[in-house]
């Protein structure tokens, strides 16, 4: 834990990125087939990718 | 934020989480199994597919397999005719026992062949678990005012969101991102957690929350938009006698799809009297042929016995909305692998919802033990916000 006090850039920096993924994840799949269907599961795929890495730190 | 802020955002999500939870651990512990439907209704129901022929092999007139329907069931009344999405040269006729159907009443639909107009399958499409699922899923059972109740609490949902995301601020004041404290007190580490789920699935679950309250409205919507347009398709109509003769849909398919150049057909409404068509008219339901307008359906309204176009303008905002949020609601428009990426958040969702009731009721036991253990963030005692 530090002990700074964040800002709120630093604050919402990371679920900022993790929410604009998420935002192109659910629109290429709409967008497109093929290609925008990989793009689409490899965006959505990267925040459940930090929650699964950031969660597993607490057991 | 001033302390008083923070005071009032977190009564503000304790309250509106608190009204709705139930109903929306309901929504995702019911929306799980419906994100496969299609998986778990292709492995119970086999559906036979088109024979294989040759490709340029023609397709049969679609007035051929309406009568070969009338000619099985003469007592029922053929409602509507669609090209199937999932099998090729496959057209379902679906009929009903009554002129206006009963609402929740499902129809016999009989599949035939588009090519040869032979009777591949028949399916009365009653029961079933899945559809139970579904029903309960809408509307809990109770029609249109469970839908609309849901939708209420779809509301509430996306205010406690909102204010999740404020609190969540003051919350990370002193911590990094995703920290997750090994506390003494479990509810120290449950409250990162549902601090650290909630902050990845915000936009996840703001969409498919918006696009469900989007949903919950879809009848009203229609409601709205035939009030607007039957008088006028009616009224050159009105004192006729009955209708003598139906006009030639294959005809009719090719003119609305003239008037709406570059689309594909999805299925058509025959004269009816329930409230998805009109006495007088075939209805042509067109979609467009590339991945984002397969998805926006628009009409063109024939006179049923001379087959000349009424009217082909496009839908209003509203249920193009409407026609827009259902896949991102569903979650099945890229495949499988997205339909598993809907379930994994929808499971998330659902740990964000168990840790939130779980730290409101354990609020009032800890609350002074966590404001005692020194070097927390004093917010944690004076909010206890995540509840």
């Amino acid at each position: 834990m530090s002990r700074l006090r964040h800002t709120a850039g630093e604050i919402f920096r990371w679920p900022l990125w993790l929410g604009v993924l998420t935002v192109v994840g659910l629109a290429s799949a709409l967008l497109g087939n093929d290609g925008w269907d990989v793009l689409s599961w490899v965006a959505l795929a990267i925040p459940l990718a930090v929650l699964g890495w950031k969660a597993s730190r607490a057991t | 934020m001033t302390a008083r802020s923070v005071k009032w955002w977190s009564l503000v999500h304790k309250w509106t989480s608190l009204v709705c939870t139930l109903f929306l651990l309901m929504l995702c512990v019911t929306g799980l199994p419906l994100i496969f439907h299609d998986e778990i209704d292709d492995f119970f129901k086999t559906e036979t597919s088109a024979r294989d022929l040759p490709a340029d092999s023609p397709q049969a007139p679609l007035g051929k397999l309406i009568d070969a329907a009338k000619a099985r069931y003469p007592q029922r009344y053929v409602q509507v005719l669609n090209w199937d999405d999932d099998r090729a040269n496959v057209v379902n006729v679906f009929l009903s026992e009554m002129a206006e159907s009963p609402p929740g009443k499902r129809f016999l639909k009989l599949s035939f062949d588009s090519r040869t107009a032979e009777l591949i399958g028949e399916d009365t499409q009653e029961g079933g678990l899945m559809r139970a699922i579904r029903i309960f899923h809408r509307d809990m059972f109770l029609g249109l005012p469970g839908e609309l109740f849901l939708g209420v609490m779809g509301l509430l949902f996306v205010t406690a969101i909102v204010s999740g995301v404020v609190l969540y601020a003051p919350f990370m004041r002193r911590l990094e991102f995703g920290a997750v404290r090994r506390a003494a007190a479990a509810r120290i580490k449950w409250l990162d957690l549902h601090n650290l789920i909630g902050a990845v699935t915000l936009v996840w679950v703001t969409a498919v929350g918006v696009t469900g309250i989007i949903n919950t409205i879809s009848l009203p919507l229609f409601t709205a938009w035939r009030a607007q347009v039957m008088p006028e398709l009616i009224a050159p109509h009105l004192g006729k006698p009955p209708l003598a003769k139906l006009a030639d849909i294959d005809e009719a398919v090719a003119t609305a799809l003239r008037a709406l150049g570059g689309n594909v057909p999805a299925s058509i409404v025959l004269p009816t009297q329930a409230r998805f068509g009109t006495p007088r008219h075939l209805i042509v339901w067109t979609k467009g042929s590339t991945p984002i307008t397969s998805r926006l359906f628009t009409p063109a309204m024939l006179d049923a016995e001379t087959g000349k176009l009424v009217d082909a303008r496009g839908l209003p905002w509203y249920l193009r909305m409407l026609q827009v949020s259902r896949p991102l609601h569903f979650g099945d428009y890229g495949g499988l692998p997205l339909k598993i990426i809907w379930a994994l958040l929808d499971l998330a969702t659902i740990i964000v919802l168990a840790s939130g009731v779980y730290l409101w009721l354990g609020k009032r036991k800890s609350l002074r033990r966590v404001a005692q253990v020194p070097g927390q963030p004093g917010v944690v005692a004076t909010s206890g916000a995540s509840s």
